[in-house]
């Protein structure tokens, strides 16, 4: 029964020119963005391979100096791009993707691709995500609304009924039909999707990618049974077609636009992040503190003469300007910790209101967990923040331990490759899914709801399903 | 087969329905007559269960229609004034559909086109497309759901209207078929002509009340006109 409701469902669509038309456009569509997707990764990732290398080499091939110098001339960390960014750049292009890491700074990100677009970009790039989130759900609605109350007006519901179907088969049915209509599109397109994906990294690579591409692949397909199941139900629940499609073009049109963009001032409002230069003051007030470091080098000193058991700072084996230096090292740390910790909190916090602005749309979770899974979300940026720091703050001891061990107070010291080489090559990988999914725990509970609710209101709205 | 008992359907001040007892038993052809308004549809809509009873019970081989809405229409075939179909499907589609949607997914092609045959439909047609049917063509496509359904009480509401007189000469020897089947048919219906024809009963409605049932053997032409006009005027 379900099976030939199903079938005869799709059959009609297939006969609808409007039907084939929309699907041709969504399916190129989705091919584009694919496409777009993997030319942006392949062209990135040569790149950032390239300067990485290049730092990494300009590092190795500094002539003989100080290494304090050394901390100085400094290097770059490069954000390497998931391949599912392919699929979702998420915050990427607004957050930066290198940092220059050197003495006594903790620099923000740099080369964020948004800084350089022009107004009309700024409504955002074709991603295969922004299709299925935007374009799909719409696609969805035009091949839907009239599903029961087109029939309805049709008279041929009235019909259906007199013959003793039962309205769940009819809505299991419904809803199987539209569901193969979309696999008609989505399929091919997850297809070259894969394809993309498999043609821009070895098998390995592929085989790493395995668990969030499928996790990426059950959230879409939660969020197409979500949008269908809503779908139906209005179409059960208005009394006209147009009715339904009225409703279902609000409900688009605010799920997808509206929120979203609400949201993001509400949270700004709520927690204003600092403005740039608010930020960099702050930072350096905090860090200009002559008497706390005074006291500290004090300190420093004390312990010293404790830990070598002499009475002079001269009869110290060490040369206390390294340990001066790495003290200097430290206390910045602490303040950029907590200075950026507030930052990113209030980031964080951001992030957190508009999870909840879930609530009144199903996009915004499936969003969060399309870019978490994708690796371009806050806390993927924030963790490699964290990795590309504690990097920079590894070369500023190995540094500044060597010239506390070697270099002698009032003498020129140089240090050659050999202590560059020390400092590794900096490297980092990405989170695994599980890690990915923690972090964004809510929006699975939100999308989980989402799907639960419109499923239990098409069937409710089916149940009362009227004949005419 | 089909059994009114008492029943009566009210929207807020106005009874659509009073009180109306009637039975059609299988092999009959109870004819409905009565102006517009006057509850005819309504009778039918309570036996289809697409409105609730406000008193009283409607019964479909002796089960309550309110209480068993699927299996009462396992033995119910229903067609409208006009029958709708699914304009991009063939009419062989449609009946297929329809007929399995009623419970027969088994038939062959053979079969289907057997139907289509047996209500007079052109054997070119049932290929076409039905967004390029007539009125009458799609009634016929009704009747084959009908006969395909193999149902034991049919529900006609006004299915004779706008077909030209050739059509609702077949339609009613199709009718005059289903009726020597056993099959119990309730018809609503303002044609007196056909009501005389093919009606085994007739019943006049007025106001949500059934006034006058008549046997169609026992009045000629005349007389049920005659009656009807008078039942009407006062």
């Amino acid at each position: 029964m379900v099976m030939t409701i199903a079938r005869k469902e799709l059959r009609e669509m297939l006969r609808d020119g409007r039907f084939r038309a929309l699907a041709v456009t969504v399916f190129a569509l989705s091919v584009v963005s694919f496409a777009a997707g993997w030319k942006h990764y392949t062209d990135v990732e040569r790149q950032h391979l390239q300067a990485q290398e290049a730092t990494r080499a300009q590092w190795l091939n500094q002539p003989a100096k100080n290494p304090h110098s050394a901390a100085h001339y400094g290097m770059y960390a490069f954000k390497p791009k998931s391949r599912l960014s392919l699929v979702d750049t998420g915050v990427d292009p607004y957050v930066g993707v290198a940092a220059w890491l050197e003495a006594h700074k903790q620099n923000e990100f740099r080369y964020r691709p948004a800084q350089d677009r022009t107004a009309i970009q700024r409504f955002g790039e074709l991603t295969a995500a922004e299709g299925f989130l935007v374009i799909l759900p719409l696609f969805i609605v035009l091949m839907s609304f009239a599903t029961f109350a087109g029939e309805r007006e049709q008279g041929t519901l009235r019909q259906l009924l007199g013959l003793g179907v039962a309205r769940r088969d009819l809505v299991t049915g419904k809803a199987f039909g539209v569901a193969a209509a979309l696999a008609l599109v989505v399929v091919p397109a997850t297809l070259v999707g894969v394809a993309t994906l498999a043609f821009t990294s070895e098998f390995s690579g592929l085989r790493d990618d395995m668990p969030r591409a499928v996790l990426v692949a059950i959230v879409y397909l939660t969020f197409f049974a979500t949008c269908v199941a809503i779908c139906l139900g209005v179409s059960a629940w208005a009394r006209t077609s147009r009715a339904a499609l009225v409703v279902l073009l609000a409900f688009w049109f605010v799920n997808s636009l509206i929120v979203t963009r609400a949201a993001a001032d509400l949270a700004a409002w709520l927690r204003p992040t600092p403005s740039a230069i608010e930020f960099q003051r702050g930072l350096e007030r905090d860090l200009a503190a002559p008497e706390e470091m005074r006291l500290r080098l004090e300190r420093r000193r004390q312990e010293l003469m404790r830990q070598y058991n002499v009475q002079t700072m001269d009869a110290v084996p060490i040369n206390f300007s390294g340990i001066s230096l790495q003290e200097g090292e430290e206390r910045a740390n602490d303040v950029f910790d907590a200075h950026y910790g507030r930052l990113f909190e209030t980031h964080e916090a951001q992030n957190r209101t508009l999870q909840w602005a879930g609530l009144a749309a199903p996009m915004i979770p499936v969003r969060s967990l399309s870019m978490a899974l994708a690796g371009t979300d806050f806390a993927h940026h924030r963790d490699f923040v964290k990795a590309a720091e504690s990097y920079r703050r590894g070369i500023q001891r190995v540094l500044n331990d060597d010239i506390a061990r070697n270099s002698k107070p009032g003498v020129a010291y140089v240090a050659g490759p050999a202590l560059w080489a020390k400092v590794p090559e900096f490297a980092y990988t990405l989170p695994s899914a599980g890690w990915a999914l923690r972090q964004t725990a809510p929006s699975l509970l939100l999308l989980v709801a989402w799907c639960v609710a419109s499923v239990w209101f098409a069937s409710r709205a089916t149940r009362r399903l009227a004949a005419d | 087969m089909l059994e009114a008992i008492r029943l009566t359907k009210r929207y807020d001040d106005v009874t659509a329905l009073s009180s109306l007892d009637l039975t059609v038993r299988p092999g009959e052809v109870f004819c409905l007559l009565g102006a517009n308004g006057a509850g005819k549809t309504t009778t039918i809509n309570l036996f289809l269960n697409f409105v609730a009873p406000t008193s009283g019970s409607a019964k479909i081989n002796g089960i309550d229609v309110t209480s068993q809405p699927l299996e009462t229409k396992k033995y119910l075939a229903y067609i409208p004034e006009t029958v709708m179909l699914y304009k991009s499907l063939t009419g062989l589609e449609n009946l297929e559909y329809f007929a399995a949607l009623a419970g027969r997914p088994d038939y062959t092609r053979a079969q289907l086109l057997d139907f289509l045959t047996q209500v007079g439909l052109e054997r070119e047609a049932a290929d076409k497309r039905v967004g390029t049917y007539s009125k009458g063509m799609r009634q016929k496509v009704g009747i084959a759901i009908a006969l395909a359904k193999n149902a034991k009480a049919l529900l006609l509401d006004e299915p004779t209207s706008g077909l030209d007189p050739k059509a609702a000469n077949e339609f009613s020897a199709l009718l005059a078929q289903l009726s020597a089947d056993g099959v119990a048919v309730l018809m609503a219906t303002h044609d007196l002509f056909r009501a005389k024809e093919s009606g085994t009963r007739v019943g006049i409605m007025k106001q949500g009340r059934l006034v006058r049932t008549l046997e169609t053997t026992e009045v000629g032409h005349g007389d049920l006109e005659r009656i009807y006009l008078e039942h009407m005027h006062d």
